[in-house]
């Protein structure tokens, strides 16, 4: 985390009037949402009206609340937050925000003199944040000192948590216009960052170590929930099951990557191999395969057929260097994609349908639930994707149960092991060789599984789906969100998957951004944006800063 | 036996295109075990630097002497875009655990096709066409025409281009890497980088001239393609350079004949595949998943090559 | 493996023949690292290793324990001959420490030590998965030798330090609990007390007494000769790859051969010990 260069006695010497000046910035903040910004009522959801806040001034107005409550922090001094940094991330993040939001009215109304008070005053209110922030001195936080409070308390704090984040995940998935969701996306970041910074990070975790059951718990029930929130609308649900089969396919990916250490380009053929399974023996019209078992001998019949890909992949290479791994496995990503595309007949045997794929696969019928229809329940109606949404919950929920009782066990050590010094782990007597194969194998059954579903769920196959860039972005989700944790996967797969969805006017770029992330990323985040402590490590070998405070919070969970 | 002939010539202008493109892996894997996927993009840039230069200064013109400029323009843009990605991307991670370059690597690969495909049409002050499609690549007299019948063999005249091209960086490239002071350096680095620093050696220059010869035999086959395809587009680096690494590995990773063995050997392997494999698993769909087959193949039973490998292990 | 100690005599100890080293040879490409090396290991017995830097040890006990497959020669545990593949020998019962440390660095002492139990156990991936009461009960005896092994090597205070964190003397000691972590019958030690001060070499060689004494054989590759002659009943002493003199300590140390390896008869034979 980068420090702003003063002195110690610069700040000091500034320390009292500093709060103040974020306080004061905080409350301009709040006073610009009920100031009109831009003349033109037709731009970014109408910001001309006094007193009368739309999204954006609602945004300018949480900076505010949040700064102030920040400021009144910087006065009190409780020592174990350090609102400074809190605050000089917000007043940073806030700047971005007016430069982004005042850059697009100007630029969507023709011109600067088109801007209202509103923009001018909150930019002011933001540079004092900024300022205050930088002027006051930053506390190091001492981690034994966060404070306990009655374990229904701290309960209550946890539920509190989901809504909110159940509420924002609705509202974000609303945003319609472009500009809009990613002033949306700034703030949210510039809200959620100032109070990490501030410490409350620390505490969420420590909080959350303390609490692993209960938070589980009220994850699931929001995530459960979250489909009764969009009032009968299927739109969202499309993403949100979209986000999901990513979701749990990255997760099985994190396994091979992540835990074992494993580069993998071509996992996507495995999540292939099970789409393609489900669609041959599906009641299509164009199946090519007579059998037609039921849907839960579908799913075991296409993880294991994945599962067997794996290990006939992975016998041979996984004894070569890891660089080759890397290659290999792209050379059979594309084979299974060519092979897929050429089994059309004139070709190879009849079995995939070539180019064209297999379409026209029905929806699921489970005893008779037919996920293809609308089912009302406590009067709100849900149809296909609500459906298929809950039956991804499921299988996320398995592959995180996998993902974790595999990384703690004596399997998730030998890895570490592996990724830390293989030769050395071969000669203290962990079978290298057997627990690569076992990642590798178990990552394509995870694959197999989701994509039986996601044959059902797509309605089609085709092997255009499954190119070598599907694999390069489960790799990416897993690499930008974090290796080795379940959360940096989810939090990875749900950007890779959101965005291109909200923000469609830059749709083009893309990949163009895509590619320059993965750069920006591996130089100077290699680890992800929620990695596992290890792996941070491991990415930061001298960082002597980072060890000190692993070993602390070791030290301390052990207690 | 025309057959046979036939395609053992298509095999060498085909391999002669992969091992160009091979020794750009070859070379940069010796000297700092970095698998560099974005060669393949390189080798697309240099095409496309060959384009531009026609496009600037010769437009319209398709006498011989617009070749070597063609030739050079395709060098300066390979040349100058592997240097910035060994600078910026890749020498800050030299010591990062190898899955950071890798996945840099991939990045830039992405980058630079969407850089292509997005801003070739628009680069300023120059009228070059979109490149979201197939753009048509200028075919050069005496490269390109009619081709030429020897026995009962069709001899393309850019084949014979391809072919000459290797032939003649091969010898260049022989005597840089055994004669000048800079290609011995290149040797010592592969073996040693430390003793070789303490040598004297600016290990830093050689690798970023490892990068740079690299780039330039890519560029050279960029041209190649482009003469033989009459088109060129932002993806052709993808095929071509999984297979120019597989012929890389094929001949013995880090070593430089390697890579022109490898790629030789697979663009006959590819060549005899697509007209000799009988029944329905032959001819041209299957001939990539012959030539990976051939890879699995090779590290499965011969991980060292043809050739044997180069590269020290450093574990 | 019990935890007490029975001190031996001599006599009753040197007797069952545990590891045997026949004609080992290694050559890379021209160069002969290890020529015609032979060795007897009885149970009991703590052997030493000397010679001079670049003799050739560690490359000898590559070859031991599979890292490097021989060119020539043969290796047996118990009478059982050992393929040249590490997790075979591991399992067979020989167990090894590195010259430059080659810990877990960022695993904590006791996951490092845990990682050395993983031969040993065998619960699989739908165990681990099912977390029955097998997993359970296995986890548990994991973490529980772990833990003694650590107290028996005296890093108990150290169980949740990271390896890279812990001062030298102690990283070394918690190799050699990793490595009894493998139920060896048999410790290759390479360097144990390489870069110590004279108090830690001594613990170093009571722990080495120690672990001698509950049954294991043991063999030290070392250069501190005060610390051979005190440790070793036998000790073998390598010159340029092949073997100069086999005896007892005193012998081997009075020997006018060994002497000169050491301080240099020649210009050629110069050494830095």
């Amino acid at each position: 985390m980068r420090k702003l260069r003063f002195s110690d006695a610069t700040r000091t010497k500034q320390g009292p009037k500093a709060p103040w000046l974020a306080i004061a910035g905080g409350a301009l903040m709040i006073v610009s949402g009920l100031l009109s910004w831009s003349y033109d009522d037709r731009i970014l959801g109408d910001l001309s009206i006094r007193f009368f806040p739309a999204g954006i001034q609602i945004y300018s107005m949480l900076f505010g609340v949040i700064a102030v409550i920040l400021g009144v922090l910087l006065l009190r001094r409780p020592p174990w937050l350090s609102p400074a940094r809190g605050l000089r991330i917000l007043g940073i993040t806030a700047l971005v925000f007016l430069v982004w939001v005042l850059g697009s009215i100007a630029y969507q109304s023709d011109g600067l003199i088109n801007l209202n008070e509103g923009g001018w005053v909150a930019l002011v209110g933001a540079l004092l944040i900024t300022v205050g922030g930088t002027l006051s001195p930053d506390v190091e936080i001492n981690v034994l000192t966060w404070p306990r409070l009655s374990s229904t308390l701290e309960i209550l704090i946890i539920v509190v948590l989901m809504a909110v984040l159940l509420f924002t995940v609705a509202y974000t998935l609303d945003i319609q216009d472009g500009v809009i969701f990613a002033s949306f996306l700034v703030a949210l970041i510039g809200l959620t960052g100032g109070l990490l910074g501030t410490g409350f990070g620390g505490y969420l975790g420590f909080l959350a170590a303390n609490n692993r059951r209960p938070l589980l718990l009220a994850a699931f029930v929001v995530a459960f929930l979250f489909p009764f929130t969009q009032d009968g609308s299927d739109a969202n649900m499309s993403i949100a099951t979209q986000i999901l089969i990513f979701a749990a396919t990255a997760l099985g990916l994190n396994i091979v990557v992540g835990l074992a250490g494993l580069l993998d380009l071509g996992y996507i053929a495995f999540l292939g191999t099970g789409a393609y399974v489900g669609a041959m023996l599906s009641n299509s019209a164009f199946a090519t395969v007579g059998w037609k078992p039921p849907f839960v001998v579908v799913m075991l019949v296409g993880a294991a057929t994945a599962a067997t890909f794996g290990l006939i992949i992975g016998s041979p290479t996984l004894r070569v260097s890891g660089d080759y791994l890397a290659i290999v496995t792209l050379g059979f990503g594309e084979i299974f994609r060519l092979t897929m595309l050429n089994l059309d007949g004139t070709n190879g045997p009849r079995l995939t349908n070539g180019p064209n794929g297999i379409p026209a696969i029905p929806d699921l019928n489970f005893f008779g639930f037919d996920f293809g229809d609308v089912h009302t329940v406590a009067g709100i109606p849900l149809g296909r994707f609500s459906n298929y949404y809950f039956l991804l919950l499921l299988l996320l929920m398995f592959v995180m149960l996998v993902f974790v009782r595999l990384n703690d066990s004596r399997i998730g050590r030998g890895w570490v092991a592996i990724r830390e010094d293989e030769r050395a782990a071969e000669a203290m007597g962990v079978n290298v060789f057997g627990l690569k194969l076992l990642a590798f194998s178990v990552g394509a059954f995870l694959a197999g599984l989701a994509g039986t579903i996601k044959a059902h769920q797509d309605t089609s196959v085709t092997p255009e789906q499954y190119v070598f860039l599907e694999s390069a972005f489960l790799l990416s989700a897993v690499v930008l969100g974090g290796m080795g944790t379940v959360m940096g996967v989810l939090v990875g797969a749900t950007i890779l998957k959101l965005l291109p969805e909200k923000l469609r006017e830059v749709n083009d770029y893309r990949l163009l951004v895509f590619g320059l992330l993965l750069v920006v990323m591996m130089r100077f985040r290699p680890e992800g944006l929620v990695p596992s402590k290890r792996r941070q490590l491991e990415f930061h070998e001298d960082d002597t800063e980072l060890v000190e405070l692993v070993q602390a919070e070791h030290l301390q969970e052990s207690k | 036996m025309d057959q046979f002939a036939q395609q053992l010539v298509n095999g060498l202008t085909l391999g002669s295109l992969y091992a160009l493109i091979a020794v750009g892996y070859t070379v940069v894997y010796g000297i700092v075990q970095l698998i560099n996927f974005a060669h393949g993009e390189i080798f697309m840039i240099g095409a496309f630097g060959a384009l531009s230069t026609w496009l600037l200064f010769f437009e319209g013109e398709t006498a011989l002497w617009v070749l070597p400029f063609m030739i050079l323009g395709a060098v300066a843009a390979s040349v100058t875009t592997a240097v910035l990605m060994e600078r910026i991307a890749y020498r800050p991670l030299r010591h990062a655990p190898r899955l950071a370059p890798l996945i840099t690597a991939i990045g830039i690969s992405v980058f630079l096709q969407e850089f292509i495909r997005l801003f070739y049409g628009r680069i300023p002050f120059a009228d070059f066409p979109d490149a979201k499609q197939r753009v048509p690549f200028p075919q050069i007299d005496v490269v390109t025409g009619p081709a030429f019948q020897v026995g009962g063999v069709t001899i393309q005249r850019s084949a014979l281009f391809t072919i000459g091209s290797l032939l003649m960086c091969a010898a260049g490239l022989w005597f840089f890497v055994n004669r000048t002071k800079t290609g011995r350096g290149m040797q010592a680095v592969s073996q040693d980088p430390d003793t070789a620093r303490l040598m004297g050696i600016n290990v830093n220059r050689i690798i970023v001239v490892a990068f740079a010869v690299g780039a330039t035999l890519a560029a050279i086959a960029g041209v190649a393609q482009g003469l033989q395809v009459t088109n060129i587009n932002f993806r052709m680096g993808f095929l071509a350079g999984l297979k120019a690494f597989t012929a890389a590995v094929l001949g013995g990773i880090g070593n430089v004949w390697g890579a022109v063995v490898g790629g030789l050997t697979l663009g006959i392997v590819e060549a005899m595949a697509v007209q000799f494999i009988p029944g329905t698993f032959g001819g041209s769909p299957w001939k990539d998943v012959w030539a990976f087959v051939l890879l699995i193949l090779v590290l499965v039973f011969r991980p060292q090559g043809i050739l044997g490998a180069k590269v020290v292990d450093r574990a | 493996m019990t935890v007490t100690e029975t001190p031996r005599s001599a006599s009753e100890a040197a007797h069952a023949l545990v590891l045997e080293a026949s004609g080992v040879t290694m050559r890379f490409g021209g160069l002969t690292a290890v020529d015609d090396v032979s060795m007897k290991v009885h149970e009991g017995e703590i052997v030493g290793l000397i010679g001079p830097n670049g003799a050739g040890k560690t490359t000898f006990f590559n070859c031991l324990t599979g890292m490097y497959i021989p060119t020539e020669g043969r290796v047996t545990l118990n009478g059982e001959t050992l393929p040249p593949k590490p997790l075979a020998v591991v399992r067979a019962g020989m167990a090894r420490t590195f010259q430059n440390i080659r810990l877990f660095a960022n695993m904590t002492a006791l996951e490092n030590v845990m990682v050395g139990r993983y031969c040993r156990t065998s619960s699989m991936a739908l165990t681990s998965i099912l977390r029955g009461p097998k997993f359970k009960r296995e986890e548990a005896a994991t973490r529980e030798r772990a833990q003694e092994l650590l107290e028996y090597v005296g890093l108990a205070k150290s169980t949740e330090l990271l390896a890279r964190n812990m001062p030298y003397g102690d990283q070394r000691r918690l190799e050699i609990a990793r490595a009894l972590a493998t139920d060896p019958q048999i410790l290759l030690l390479d360097e144990p007390t390489a870069g110590m001060n004279p108090k830690e070499t001594e613990e170093t060689m009571h722990l080495i007494f120690k672990i001698r004494d509950s049954g294991l054989a043991v063999v030290v590759i070392e250069h501190d000769m005060r610390f051979i002659f005190n440790l070793c009943d036998r000790v073998l002493c390598l010159v340029r790859g092949s073997l100069l003199v086999e005896g007892t300590p005193g012998e081997v140390q009075s020997d006018h051969r060994v002497i000169e390896a050491y301080i240099g008869g020649d210009d050629e034979e110069e050494e830095s010990a």
